[in-house]
């Protein structure tokens, strides 16, 4: 039983030193408040315009431009030279441009697969907590077999299964990741159907979907928008490397082919062909998981679901 | 019986017709579940066997302290958590109330089909489990709830415009400038203003949010109101606050409260009749002032010796405690639940062998003698020792020390051997009686009489 | 100082355990400096029950834990004012007090616990779930009353047994404690400490000691585990015990009995007490003096029954007339209009002046000060100090009515 007494709040409710939910433009204040998550929202921002503005400026290749241009009277450029201001391969494909066009399909990627695993996995992860019960238990035994295999391996199982094209990893990396959604929002929604609010709800007479659509959802979501916020970076690092082993199709404009092509001319000093792309994959890990972080500790969960 | 209209009388009228809600035997146990497959091992009687009535227009205070089941109870009869047995009436009759004590009184084999027919049909139409459709959705309208905690019963996403607004827009009866303005009428009504329409929960302090609560549950003009606690996370000067508007409010609307508290002044205050609860159990029933004036029962005499009124003078004003602690609600005490810790306990208030081996365990050290227990039943059982002096000197301890009460319970206290063989005589339970004007107590101190097993 | 003025009747001789004198506590927070504690004055008298009563956010649990230093400082600050301390030997030889607030962190561990205890509001919370109480309540000892260990040795303890009993040994000599020529010494020293540790756990008539101090925190009740602390806290028979809301988080008759217990405590060692609470009608049969605390200040102070039949600040006059008795009808309880003023950057005023029936120009401009009153009563309102600049006269002020409102 619930000692009444007790529940006599020791943190304010009120007054500056309040613990409360915050606004949204309490939230955009605090993050920027913090040098580190700025760096990362600025580099986020920076690469995201370089994915949009790529074919602006360089000229997309023809017939397809997600395929690497081979200037075949251009092999093994350093960078600096003209008209290849970041050198080029070992078969004549313009680093600058693997650069840019890397950064839309790496956009492309992240973006369609953080969609629908979002979407997946918090619809799953709802029924599991909100219905409870049956249903809640198989859910996240299916649940738990995913997590209990490593994403990567899972992942490339999946496309080596399928064939190697950069659809086929989307469709993996879509299979593998949604899960952690699930889980997260059913923790969330088990700990938020506590509150009186929804207890507040039901005395109203307010139908099921309702309480969840208004209740639970908007106060259970946060921790759901910092994971995607994380996995932004992670998956681009995870497509990454499975295209670096070949799953992808040859001479996609993508950063792990890249770095795959040029791992041969390392030993011969021709650095630039693989380093750059590698650096680029690192770049957008980092800024994501920077700012990711920053989110996380403004949305302190502590205050989340009261 | 007839189809419920939403015919909620008007507020003049409201003060004569039949009581807003009926409890009979009304129960809720939790299950505690063990082990691997999580199986069933016992049940917390939260709430075991309740029955009273809240009468149209007035308050009932429910008091007891943390375990007596009152939330549960509140929660219940609001339509949050479902009973486990026995029935939440809304609107019963009377006389259909009359009908069900005779049905329940008679024996299965020898009810009519006809009875049952219109047992079941009162069922329909009255208890809120089996309510469906339009009467259900009278029940809902008119029987609401307000938490103990201001802060979290708010959604803290939400304006205060949509938090009180939400009921007229969930039973669809205003929308638009009209729904503003309701909802404007109803935070005047409880002293807040327009103003606040367009803020967020944790900009009030906690008396405004328990104000903003209330406007919510005023929302659809119910009749009845289920209030948990409603002021005992606030301050004195904000608690006075409140229990003024709740009376105000009660005067102009004719609305019928449950006032759940462990505040004896508060109950005083606010109530025209206590119910007073402990483990589960109504131990006693009366009218405020009755209560307070002659109580008949020692947990309520407990209740009354801890919390001394504020302007109390001299001996009686003098604090007194009670000694032990609550027991455990999945295994409550045999016949009075109150008999483990009540100073003037009789030997036949119930004593079992749990009670003769608690207080060996706590008050000596013989029980590290002992190898094992084997009971025949809860009131009879052979402790078996290492060796003959320990059960000896168990014996001789539960003969001279123990409380005189519990001795003169025990039927036979022999010892053979190593072992050492417990009986009490069985009782079970102890029933609430009526000792004059609908005074109610289940002390047989007062009532005079215990039911065997 | 303040001293004789607040010494009730037939205590004049009673000498000072602690006297805090200006005590200025405030929070560096986001939104500004709240003033949480400002400017505080009281005596704690030896032998005496002084409660300590306000509402939530009036600095009373702030000012309470500002004697053992235990606010974080980081956002906290000791922003002014002092808190001086005379331990038994100070007093009986007549010595200087040192002044709580700025001694050092050494000098404040030696108090800690030792001649200051403090018990708190959740006993769950203060108690180590993964130690058996025993070894909790053992501690104490082991800290501060190490001496005691070895009068089984009379005065002849091995150099070893001494540092065991102050539990600073090495690793090796732990270790050797486990083996045989050392191990009986060793058992010799925890049945000691056990004979201490069980007689301090009967003091506070928790049944079957031996029994509780192998168990664990989860297997006791709340009242259980209060005892426990109590039993903590009294072990060293402190000079002052400061109680912070003890009781609240306990049932009503768990309440009564561990308010009789300390009371019964405090009568036998003669231990000061300092009893925090939001409580009134609660601290009425604790407290022997009562401080009535206000948005960081002190409104009131007095004896007991002199409080509560004569309040004298208006909001303590307000607050008594709050608690329903048996004297108020539905709905006709008096209340305090508004609410409790931020204490961010106060204006120089009376702070209760906005909910004050009895406001005036004065009250809004003007801080009032402590002042003495007959019968060692202290209030900190305009009316008493200067009725003619309130151009209010002598008669009419507002304790001439008497009583609860």
């Amino acid at each position: 039983m619930v000692d009444t007494a007790a529940r006599r709040s020791v943190l304010p409710t009120s007054g500056p030193l309040a613990v409360r939910v915050k606004r949204f433009g309490e939230v955009a204040r605090d993050v920027l408040s913090n040098p580190t998550t700025v760096v990362g929202l600025v580099i986020i921002v920076a690469l995201i315009g370089v994915a949009l503005l790529a074919p602006l400026i360089t000229e997309p290749n023809r017939p397809d431009p997600y395929q690497m241009p081979r200037d075949w009277t251009a092999l093994n450029e350093p960078p600096g030279t003209p008209g290849h201001l970041l050198g080029t391969t070992s078969t004549g494909g313009d680093v600058l441009y693997g650069v840019l066009w890397g950064a839309r399909t790496s956009l492309q990627m992240s973006a369609i697969v953080v969609s629908i695993t979002m979407v997946v996995g918090t619809i799953m992860g709802s029924i599991a907590g909100f219905i409870g019960g049956k249903v809640d238990e198989v859910i996240m035994r299916i649940v738990d077999v995913f997590l209990a295999i490593p994403e990567l391996i899972f992942a490339l199982a999946i496309a080596a299964v399928l064939g190697p094209s950069f659809a086929n990893i989307i469709f993996a990396l879509t299979v593998v990741f949604w899960v952690k959604y699930a889980r997260i929002i059913r923790g969330q929604i088990i700990h938020v159907k506590q509150n009186e609010y929804v207890d507040a709800a039901r005395v109203i007479g307010d139908s099921r979907f309702n309480i969840y659509r208004r209740d639970v959802l908007p106060n259970s979501i946060t921790p759901v928008v910092v994971q995607a916020t994380l996995d932004m970076g992670n998956i681009v690092l995870v497509g990454a490397t499975l295209s670096f082993i070949g799953l992808a199709e040859a001479g996609l404009a993508e950063w792990g082919v890249l770095v795959s092509e040029g791992q041969a001319g390392i030993s011969a000093g021709r650095w630039w062909a693989s380093t750059i792309p590698g650096a680029m994959v690192f770049l957008w890990a980092l800024a994501f998981n920077l700012f990711g972080d920053g989110l996380r500790d403004v949305l302190d969960p502590r205050t989340e679901g009261r | 019986m007839t189809t419920l209209r939403d015919d909620t009388p008007p507020v003049g009228r409201r003060v004569e017709a039949e009581p807003v809600i009926t409890l009979r035997a009304v129960q809720k146990y939790f299950p505690v579940r063990e082990g691997v497959f999580q199986q069933i091992v016992g049940n917390v009687q939260a709430v075991d066997g309740v029955s009273f009535d809240v009468p149209r227009g007035q308050t009932v205070g429910l008091v007891g302290e943390s375990g007596c089941g009152k939330t549960t109870l509140g929660r219940c009869i609001a339509g949050l958590t479902d009973t486990t047995g026995g029935g939440v009436y809304f609107r019963l009759s009377d006389r259909d109330r009359r009908f069900l004590d005779e049905f329940d009184g008679t024996p299965a084999e020898r009810r009519t089909s006809e009875q049952r027919a219109q047992a079941a049909a009162i069922d329909a139409a009255h208890r809120i489990d089996r309510l469906k459709g339009d009467a259900w959705r009278v029940y809902r309208r008119n029987c609401q709830f307000v938490f103990q905690d201001a802060f979290s019963s708010l959604n803290p996403r939400q304006l205060v415009k949509d938090i009180v607004g939400r009921p007229l827009r969930v039973h669809r009866e205003a929308s638009g400038a009209d729904l503003i303005g309701r909802v404007v009428a109803l935070l005047e009504s409880v002293g807040l203003g327009r103003q606040h329409l367009y803020r967020y929960p944790h900009q009030f302090s906690g008396g405004q949010r328990q104000r903003i609560s209330i406007a919510r549950a005023l929302a659809l003009d119910p009749e009845f109101i289920v209030l948990d606690e409603p002021t005992s996370a606030l301050d004195v000067s904000v608690q006075s606050q409140i229990l003024n508007l709740l009376h105000e409010l009660q005067q102009e609307r004719g609305l019928t409260y449950l006032f759940i508290t462990h505040d004896l002044g508060v109950v005083r205050l606010m109530s025209d009749k206590i119910v007073v609860m402990y483990l589960g159990e109504v131990v006693e029933q009366a009218g405020a002032d009755e209560l307070f004036a002659s109580p008949r029962h020692p947990y309520t005499e407990a209740l009354l010796a801890a919390n001394p009124d504020l302007l109390e003078r001299g001996e009686e004003a003098e604090m007194r405690g009670l000694e032990g602690t609550v027991p455990d609600p999945a295994r409550p005490p045999h016949g009075c639940r109150f008999h483990t810790r009540c100073p003037v306990a009789t030997p036949r208030c119930g004593w079992e062998v749990d009670d003769a081996v608690a207080w060996l365990l706590d008050n000596t050290t013989v029980l590290n003698e002992m190898s094992g227990v084997e009971r025949t039943s809860d009131f009879e059982a052979t402790l078996r020792f290492g060796g003959d002096e320990a059960s000896a000197e168990a014996r001789s301890l539960l003969d001279g020390e123990a409380p005189r009460p519990m001795r003169s319970a025990l039927v036979e206290l022999g010892v053979h051997g190593p072992e050492l063989r417990i009986r009490f005589d069985p009782i079970e339970r102890v029933r609430l009686d009526d000792v004059g004007e609908g005074h109610l107590t289940s002390c047989i101190l007062h009532t005079g009489c215990a039911e065997g097993g | 100082m303040t001293a004789e003025a607040t010494m009730p009747a037939g205590r004049t001789t009673a000498p000072l355990v602690a006297s805090v004198d200006g005590l200025k506590v405030y929070f560096q927070t986001k939104a500004g400096l709240v003033r949480a504690v400002d400017g505080v004055s009281f005596d704690i008298l030896d032998g005496e029950i002084l409660g300590l009563v306000g509402e939530t956010g009036c600095g009373k649990s702030v000012t309470a834990r500002s004697f053992l230093r235990l606010i974080p400082t980081p956002p906290g600050v000791y922003a002014g004012g002092r808190i001086d301390f005379w331990s038994r030997e100070a007093r009986e030889h007549v010595a200087p007090p040192v002044d709580l607030l700025k001694i050092s962190p050494a000098d404040l561990l030696t108090i800690r616990g030792n001649r200051i205890a403090m018990i708190f509001q959740d006993p769950g919370k203060a108690l180590n779930p993964a130690m058996p109480i025993g070894d909790q309540v053992a501690e104490v000892f082991y800290q501060h009353r190490s001496q005691e260990l070895l009068d089984v040795w009379e005065g002849r303890a091995p150099r070893i047994m001494r540092r065991a009993a102050s539990q600073r040994t090495r690793t090796i000599e732990r270790l050797a404690l486990r083996f045989p020529p050392l191990r009986s010494q060793a058992r010799r020293l925890r049945r000691r400490v056990d004979e201490l540790v069980a007689g301090a756990l009967a003091e506070t008539q928790i049944p079957n000691p031996r029994k509780i101090m192998s168990s664990y925190p989860h297997e006791l009740s709340g009242g259980m585990k209060q005892r426990v602390m109590i039993a903590q806290a009294l072990a060293c028979n402190p000079d002052l015990l400061i109680a912070d809301e003890p009781t609240t988080a306990l049932d009503v008759t768990i309440q009564a009995r561990i308010v009789e217990l300390i009371r019964e405590l405090q009568e036998r060692h003669q231990t000061a007490v300092l009893y925090i609470t939001h409580d009134l009608s609660l601290v009425r049969r604790v407290a022997d003096r009562i401080a009535v605390m206000y948005a960081g200040r002190i409104a009131e102070m007095g004896d007991t029954d002199d409080v509560f039949y004569e309040p004298q600040h208006p909001y303590t006059r307000g607050l008594l007339a709050a608690v329903p008795s048996f004297a108020h009808k539905r709905g006709e309880l008096s209340a305090i209009e508004g609410t409790v003023p931020e204490l961010i950057d106060p204006a120089a005023a009376c702070r209760f002046n906005t909910r004050c029936a009895h406001a005036t120009d004065l009250c809004r401009s003007v801080d009032p000060a402590l002042i003495a009153r007959p019968g060692h009563r202290t209030v900190a309102c305009h009316a008493y100090a200067s009725p003619e600049m309130l151009g209010v006269a002598a008669d009419r002020l507002p304790h001439v009515d008497g009583g609860p409102l």
